[in-house]
């Protein structure tokens, strides 16, 4: 399943991911989670790396979903300081709510990454997304890795300076992030003024039809899983509809 | 022990397209301070990882690096690097302050040395390595040799026991490096020693103390 067009894993991600924020109940949020695991899954993702590198993300999630929580006032109080409702059981299935959303939308993304950020593009470009639009989401996902990495150098470099960031106050800490974001910016800046000189350079939109040396083609497997997809979407909403009424 | 560093049956692998990709199999090597010492070897035979190794950036799998007495598995990369000074093999990637002169300066002030005194030992830096000119400019901006003495410069300022660097007389004129060797010369005089890749023979001639070449492919 992992060799499916790109597009048709798009469209699996952006049903589920849709479904993951139209509906608000727990138990729904919790099916749409276990149908992204199983098809993320079958689609061969890697969804422990996935995890792994989200890892700093995750502890984030939580916080946010614990602040949710206690600075929910309704429903029944669990507990309480004074005439304060610290935590209550709405406020707990608010924040429950969030963190399966985030989770559905996490592990369908990971579906998407078992296609090149070339194939993406080039799935976008057939969908006649223009050019310039899908060439710059290319380059947003490769500059992305190398932005980190050079973050962490500046950090690896500052500490082999002598700094050692576990003895030095907050303040102090903040001002070295300070210093650093500063480069890293005009870096970047500098890096995409030098990249478009690149590009013009080659030729970039000199004109207006291209060709393309990856061309992707759709088999029965694709529009059926398309179709399939599509369907779940449709009869999930009308499940539920007429389950509510 | 105490004038050595020394690494002891370090072995170092990392996955590369799902396959594990083994660089350092039980290797040991012992480098006496004082001395300095040239890392040799083709593209890709692991002479910047060991770099990185002895400076705790990365981490052996298995075996120990003992710098000067202490094992660097219990050092911070803040500790490890006030022993020793290392100048990456790009450069770039450790300037990061606005200005050429706040780049030698920055550190030391965090560390408690006062600003004049910072000053003045950064102006020393900025006239043996010849940034003058440069010395208020954006680093970004400078050419690559003016990065590369910068980034000496930058690690001298913190009086280093030891140095490690990573092919420095890439993008230097014939100028620059016979200034690069009259300062490795007056550091080896004060008995520092150092760890230098590279691949300029005439380089490693002219100041090696002993040459170990690198072998395997990574």
């Amino acid at each position: 399943m992992n060799n499916l067009d790109p597009r048709t894993k798009l469209i699996i991600v952006l049903v589920l991911s849709s479904l993951g924020i139209i509906y608000s109940n727990v138990a729904i949020l919790l099916f749409l989670l276990i149908v992204a695991t199983v098809t993320a899954t079958i689609c061969k993702s890697n969804l422990k790396s996935v995890v792994f590198k989200i890892r700093k993300l995750i502890y984030t999630l939580i916080l946010i979903a614990l602040f949710q929580s206690l600075l929910t006032n309704k429903g029944n109080p669990i507990i309480t300081i004074g005439s304060v409702n610290l935590l209550t059981d709405y406020g707990i299935l608010r924040s429950l709510e969030f963190i399966l959303r985030m989770g559905i939308i996490i592990v369908s993304a990971a579906i998407i990454t078992t296609s090149s950020s070339r194939e993406i593009i080039q799935g976008l470009i057939q969908w006649k997304v223009p050019y310039e639009i899908a060439f710059m989401v290319s380059i947003a996902i490769r500059f992305l890795p190398i932005l980190r990495d050079e973050m962490t150098d500046m950090l690896i470099a500052l500490q082999l300076r002598g700094i050692d960031f576990k003895k030095i106050k907050m303040k102090e800490k903040i001002n070295i992030y300070k210093y650093i974001l500063v480069p890293i910016t005009t870096n970047s800046i500098m890096k995409a003024k030098e990249l478009a000189a690149a590009m013009e350079m080659r030729g970039f939109r000199a004109y207006q039809s291209r060709t393309s040396y990856m061309v992707l083609k759709m088999g029965i497997r694709d529009y059926l899983v398309i179709a399939s997809s599509i369907a779940f979407g449709i009869f999930f909403i009308t499940f539920q509809k007429v389950y509510t009424l | 022990m105490k004038d050595k560093i020394i690494i002891d049956k370090i072995s170092f692998s990392y996955i590369n397209h799902n396959k594990e990709v083994k660089v350092f199999d039980k290797f040991s090597l012992i480098l006496n301070n004082g001395e300095v010492t040239f890392l040799t070897g083709k593209n890709g035979s692991g002479k910047t990882t060991l770099t990185k190794l002895i400076m705790g950036i990365i981490k052996p799998t298995s075996g120990s690096i003992k710098l000067f007495g202490s094992d660097t598995s219990d050092m911070t990369l803040g500790q490890i690097g006030q022993i020793i000074g290392y100048v990456f093999q790009y450069p770039e990637r450790q300037l990061f302050a606005p200005s050429v002169m706040e780049q030698l300066i920055f550190p030391l002030t965090f560390k408690g040395v006062s600003k004049e005194e910072a000053v003045e030992k950064a102006e020393e830096m900025i006239k043996l390595f010849q940034l003058t000119k440069v010395r208020n400019s954006y680093p970004y901006f400078l050419s690559y040799g003016e990065k590369r003495r910068l980034a000496l410069a930058s690690v001298l300022m913190s009086n280093p026991k030891y140095l490690i660097l990573d092919e420095p007389t890439t993008s230097l004129d014939k100028e620059r490096i016979l200034v690069l060797s009259e300062v490795l010369n007056s550091l080896k005089a004060k008995k520092i020693g150092m760890l230098i890749v590279s691949h300029n023979n005439d380089f490693i001639k002219s100041h090696g103390d002993r040459i170990i070449e690198l072998g395997g492919d990574l």
